[in-house]
């Protein structure tokens, strides 16, 4: 399988931040996507997820049969700020999510499972999530959006402000993911995007390049991502 | 001295010129027109700039005549003729002016200007506060003072008094300025004139209750009385400058005072902040709280539940007030005969009347607003829920529960009527019952249908939780004027409660069928 966007272009007033996206997404690669502030990082993986209309082109997957469109189930969008329920315990939501897509989800486990998986303790797990952390919310969010096993899972700078125990957790948790999906995983940390992606793409003046590893030891391929993001600024 | 004003003024003055500047861009229309370039635009800029100086005069006098016409002159014009209009006055005055010191001190008032010179660009704070706190109280009296001349002189207030009044303001507020820096010196406490306490809040509604209402009973302060206060305050005034002048720590107490600055001087997010946890406030802790059903049914039971406070029970509230209006009718009607004969002319001829009742009593405003700050402000980041039969079938049980929801009212009301009809000597048609109680409950579908339409055709919220649809504040500020004219119309019950049960069936079949076609695209966060 694999996740293709060709000429995707999307203009705020004038100012045209995705001029024309054009790339390859590999199944079972976890892609790094680095781009300046404002960029439109941001902005791609909202127009990905159909949260916002595109000026033009298309993206689809590409499998065996042929070409298909992209469904609201193919497509699992943790955000940055992790964004949840609150009136809702962590159980329940989680139930509720079971519950209303037990036809979609093709190898159910129980609640208990789930939330091993992602080190919530039962405590947590009956309390209202109002009431979680930063971080207990940000592996709910994760959680629903892997559960359902989405063939494209969009993560929009989602370690940024976890606690080194909690980004390393799911840093194990993406590794294990993404066998039989595309994982696109957008950061300001070259560091993060180096240690957890197999591939970096650069957002750079509105379209996106991929940065050859070629034979470059890991401090000639950081310069070399630097250079090419300063090339933005200047371009 | 002059130099930390100068600067601080012109710092003001651009940050000013930027707000106005992104005002208009706000706008619709006007604002997609304007480019981004705008704030580099020197031109634009000088313009503004020039518009910013007038207005700064401008309102220096035209706050003050406002003041005086609105608060004092006005009020005044309504007490009764044997009061001493010379004596009201100044009692009024007085009492809002001791209002004002404590509530607009200038001093104490945490704006971004302050911040941005004194904590972020480190200008001496002393410098800086005293410079402009003179040149605030200069603005404060120099405003006050013509129009203090003009309405003294109509009121018959002596002309000293009239000149002394605006020094009294300004004295007035140094005191309570006073006051405070005093009780930091001593508590290491500063005043927030955003965070009035509950005994300045208690303070000023006594004053104000006093000012407006001892002259309605005939009771004001002599004349006399209030000359002395204003000279003694006055004169007090001289001493607080002397404090505010020396008093060493503004730097230190700002940076108490301007504390929550360090997050975000921006006071859009401030607000959003303040309805979170608002918001929040609206779910309940209860433990107990569980439900017995699956899926969405579950999911809608526990949201309902825990925001029984905002959701249920105003509804008991509205319903008990309805109730008892109803009972009290009910008695005048039994006791009296041109009550009953008067009621029943109204039920038969005043039902219009009850759309703008119907409207208020209906909680689909606060029903969509929670449901989105509480629920789908977060369940429509998740793919899942965007599907178009989640959606549809969410709807379906939101739309069940506002009508229940807003049931016991509109029962309590149509049934009251129709009882009420009958109580008073009936009608010659006797399908006028009936007619009565299926209208009102028919408003009540309408405007519970109506909401949650427009709440899910038109998801006017952004994924700040701003209000983001002018078509949405369009069409409710509609609902509101159309129920609001409906008020004043007379028109039999029968053909009135006939047109609104037709039209009510009618709007609700195309508005569901709207839905069910677009909801899919439309329910989304806005950009």
């Amino acid at each position: 399988m694999e996740f293709v966007i060709e000429h995707l272009q999307k203009s705020f007033e004038k100012k045209e931040v995705l001029k024309d996206i054009n790339f390859t997404f590999q199944e079972g690669k976890i892609y790094g996507l680095l781009g300046r502030n404002g960029a439109g990082k941001t902005t791609l993986f909202n127009c990905l997820n159909r949260d916002i209309r595109t000026d033009g082109g298309t993206f689809y997957f590409s499998v065996s049969e042929g070409h298909r469109q992209t469904s609201p189930d193919d497509i699992g969008y943790v955000l940055s700020t992790p964004t949840v329920p609150e009136f809702l315990t962590g159980e329940e939501f989680l139930k509720f999510f079971l519950e209303i897509n037990e036809t979609t989800i093709s190898s159910p486990k129980t609640p208990e499972e789930y939330f091993r998986m992602v080190n919530i303790e039962p405590e947590d797990q009956r309390k209202l999530m109002k009431d979680y952390s930063h971080g207990m919310k940000n592996k709910m969010q994760m959680l629903i959006n892997i559960i359902a096993e989405p063939p494209l899972l969009l993560l929009d700078e989602p370690l940024t402000s976890l606690d080194v125990v909690v980004a390393e957790e799911m840093k194990g948790l993406l590794r294990q993911l993404k066998k039989e999906r595309i994982i696109l995983f957008s950061t300001h940390i070259m560091e993060l995007a180096l240690d957890l992606c197999d591939e970096i793409v650069i957002l750079n003046q509105g379209r996106l390049e991929e940065v050859e590893k070629e034979n470059l030891d890991s401090s000639e391929f950081k310069d070399k991502i630097i250079e090419m993001l300063k090339e933005e600024s200047h371009g | 001295m002059v130099k930390a004003f100068r600067i601080s003024y012109f710092l003001r003055n651009t940050y000013r010129v930027n707000s106005i500047i992104y005002s208009l861009k706000q706008l619709p229309l006007v604002g997609q027109l304007l480019p981004q370039a705008l704030y580099a635009s020197h031109g634009l800029k000088r313009a503004v700039n020039g518009v910013s100086f007038v207005w700064e005069i401008v309102s220096a006098f035209l706050g003050k005549f406002l003041y005086l016409f609105l608060m004092v002159w006005l009020p005044l014009q309504m007490y009764p003729k044997q009061a001493e209009p010379a004596d009201v006055y100044l009692h009024i005055l007085l009492l809002f002016t001791v209002i004002g010191a404590m509530m607009n001190t200038w001093i104490f008032n945490p704006t971004n200007d302050k911040y941005y010179a004194m904590i972020l660009m480190r200008m001496d704070a002393r410098k800086y506060t005293l410079s402009n706190y003179i040149y605030q109280m200069l603005k404060f009296a120099v405003g006050f003072l013509p129009f203090s001349l003009w309405f003294g002189h109509k009121a018959g207030v002596p002309l000293p008094l009239c000149l002394l009044f605006p020094l009294f303001v300004v004295s007035a507020k140094m005191i309570f300025a006073l006051i405070c820096l005093k009780r930091y010196l001593r508590t290491g406490i500063s005043t927030n004139e955003n965070l009035p306490g509950k005994y300045l809040w208690t303070a000023t509604f006594l004053l104000l209750g006093m000012a407006y209402g001892l002259p309605a009973l005939g009771v004001a302060l002599p004349l006399e009385v209030s000359g002395a206060v204003f000279l003694l305050v006055t004169l007090s005034g001289i001493y607080s400058v002397r404090v505010l002048r020396s008093f060493p720590y503004y730097r230190e107490m700002y940076q108490q005072i301007l504390a929550e600055k360090r997050y975000g001087t921006d006071f859009k997010a401030q607000v959003r902040q303040v309805n979170k946890q608002q918001n929040e406030k609206y779910i309940s802790q209860e433990l107990d709280i569980r439900t017995d059903k699956t899926g969405f049914e579950a999911f809608h039971q526990l949201f309902v539940r825990r925001h029984k406070k905002i959701l249920r029970k105003p509804v008991q509230r509205t319903t008990g007030i309805c109730a008892c209006v109803l009972l009290g009718l009910v008695i005048a009607v039994l006791i009296n005969e041109p009550v009953r004969t008067t009621t029943n002319r109204l039920i038969l001829s005043m039902l219009p009347f009850f759309t703008f009742i119907m409207y208020s009593c209906n909680r689909g405003t606060i029903y969509t607003q929670v449901l989105f700050m509480n629920c789908d402000h977060s369940m429509l980041t998740y793919s899942f829920y965007k599907k178009p039969s989640f959606i549809l079938k969410l709807f379906q049980i939101r739309l069940r529960e506002l009508i229940l929801l807003n049931l016991p009212p509109a029962i309590v009301i149509g049934g009251g009527l129709a009882f009420l009809l009958y109580l008073t000597g009936g009608t010659e048609h006797v399908m006028n019952y009936p007619v009565l109680v299926i209208s009102i409950l028919a408003m009540n579908v309408f405007f519970s249908v109506h909401y949650l339409t427009c709440y899910y055709l038109l998801q006017p919220y952004n994924a700040y939780t701003d209000m983001a649809s002018s078509t949405y504040r369009l069409v409710t500020s509609g609902t509101y004027f159309v129920c609001f004219l409906l008020m004043r119309a007379k028109m039999d019950t029968m053909v009135f409660g006939t047109l609104a049960i037709v039209f009510c069936v009618a709007y609700c079949v195309i508005a569901c069928v709207l839905v069910y076609r677009l909801a899919a695209k439309t329910f989304r966060l806005r950009n």
